[in-house]
């Protein structure tokens, strides 16, 4: 056997199998296609922010930013991000909410929450097949963690930046129709590429005249070419041509 | 894939410009340079599988043989699946076999082809012990007369792996040709097949790649001989 692949291999193995490998290609790209549009239902967002900020009842008029206050509300979010997740919060949600029709666990599912790093505002995300009630749960969420906040932290510090509007007709966030046609295409090929390659691999026949010298170690003493019908009406010029038109190239 | 036509015509016959009639020329400027000490006059083709192309490479051969001005005889010698009369189309009443078996004298059967110089032996009607035949003393006999009535002898042989037949033949000879198929032989079969062939103390000359893709053949027919118009 012989390991030693030059690139030069390399190109030759893909290109044999060139057309399988972009015939497979094409139709998983096309597939994930038709698949992202038609059938995989459409999923919407809907998103409201949060911001987390000491209301400060001692400071009157003078609204001062004291960094210490800061820094502990910073450290809080990530403590009303597990909060929000719990019972405590969604099982409220839900008993206001009955027609949502999910259950407290469900409902910790499909929402996210988030924050961007040393800020104040928190992002709650809710998925759904429909945006109304996407942005209905989004919303029940908020308020309801906004209200439960004193009780749980005696502290009254969540006040909502904006609610997700409820009439607003966005886009689906899912599927993602050109990155799943994408990934398609990215793994359908590296695929293509690893069948192509162990073809090649498992092929053990003889092929070119180094096989002969490398595996069998006899010289080839001449190679004949697959023969067409054409070899029988076409003399040698037909192959000739190219080198000719090379000299003629040449030539000039 | 060549067609049934074309399979069984004999290229060097009807397109010696062809390149690849030049390959086969090639074969015999290779075959001639490889005899250095002592003259290669009896070449037998044998490969690793049916198939392969061993019938074709002999009656191509022998063609270019014929056309070098060397009186060349084809013996088919492949007792078990002959196609040397289908190939030059001749009759395969007599042949090889009932001359073995003193049925009928060689010069009465042997059979003048359409290219000068060139004569065929065809294998005749099928024996039913193929192997005694080839190996019997009556065999090597005829060989050796025929050494002296002809320039070049070619004989077609069985594959060597599934009958002895190509090894029993190979020890008449002074060079064998072993016909490969590219991307059709295992390699192992080909070892296999050389080994057999190295058992019976045959000289391997060297292989005759054939069914080659035309891209890798191509590169030998732009360093030989075609002529330009």
């Amino acid at each position: 056997m012989e390991l030693e692949l030059e690139l030069k291999d390399y190109v030759k193995i893909v290109r044999k199998r060139l057309w399988l490998i972009l015939t497979v290609v094409v139709l998983a790209s096309i597939a994930a296609g038709v698949v992202s549009m038609y059938v995989l239902k459409p999923v919407y967002e809907a998103s409201t922010k949060l911001i987390v900020n000491q209301s400060n009842e001692a400071a009157t008029g003078m609204q001062q930013l004291d960094l210490n206050a800061v820094n502990l509300n910073l450290r809080l979010i990530d403590t009303y991000k597990e909060i929000i997740k719990t019972p405590a919060i969604m099982d409220k949600v839900m008993s206001e909410h009955p027609k949502f029709g999910l259950t407290a666990g469900e409902l910790s599912d499909k929402v996210r929450v988030s924050s961007v790093n040393n800020t104040q505002v928190m992002t709650l995300v809710v998925e759904d097949g429909s945006y109304e009630r996407a942005a209905a749960i989004v919303n029940a969420i908020s308020i309801v963690f906004q209200r439960e906040i004193p009780s749980i932290m005696n502290v009254d510090n969540v006040s909502i930046l904006n609610e997700a509007p409820s009439n607003a007709s966005p886009s689906p966030v899912k599927p993602n129709v050109k990155l799943n046609i994408a990934i398609a295409f990215v793994v359908s090929l590296m695929v293509m590429l690893g069948i192509a390659f162990l073809l090649e691999y498992l092929d053990d026949t003889i092929k070119t005249e180094r096989d002969v010298e490398t595996v069998i170690g006899l010289p080839t003493l001449t190679a004949i070419a697959k023969t067409t019908d054409e070899d029988f009406t076409h003399g040698a010029k037909s192959s000739k041509r190219k080198v000719t038109d090379k000299r003629a190239v040449l030539e000039q | 894939m060549p067609s049934l036509s074309s399979k069984r015509k004999i290229i060097a016959q009807h397109n010696p410009r062809s390149p690849i009639s030049e390959a086969y020329v090639k074969l015999r400027t290779n075959i001639e340079l490889s005899a250095v000490d002592s003259p290669i006059q009896v070449i037998m083709t044998t490969s690793a599988n049916p198939g392969d192309g061993k019938s074709t490479t002999a009656s191509n051969l022998g063609v270019v043989y014929a056309q070098a001005e060397k009186k060349t005889l084809i013996i088919d010698a492949d007792l078990r699946k002959p196609t040397m009369h289908h190939y030059f189309m001749l009759s395969n009443r007599g042949g090889l076999t009932s001359v073995l078996t003193n049925q009928s004298r060689f010069e009465s059967v042997v059979r003048d082809t359409s290219t000068p110089n060139l004569q065929v032996l065809t294998s005749g009607p099928i024996p039913p012990n193929p192997s005694e035949l080839l190996s019997s003393k009556r065999m090597s006999h005829l060989i050796e007369e025929l050494r002296s009535q002809y320039d070049t002898i070619i004989i077609d042989s069985p594959p060597t792996l599934a009958v002895a037949d190509a090894q029993i033949i190979s020890t008449l000879t002074d060079g064998v040709l072993l016909v490969l198929s590219s991307g059709n032989t295992k390699r192992d079969l080909a070892l296999k097949a050389k080994a057999s062939l190295e058992h019976a103390k045959a000289r391997i000359l060297g292989v005759v790649l054939n069914n080659m893709d035309r891209k890798n053949a191509d590169a030998y027919y732009y360093y030989y001989g075609a002529t330009e118009e």
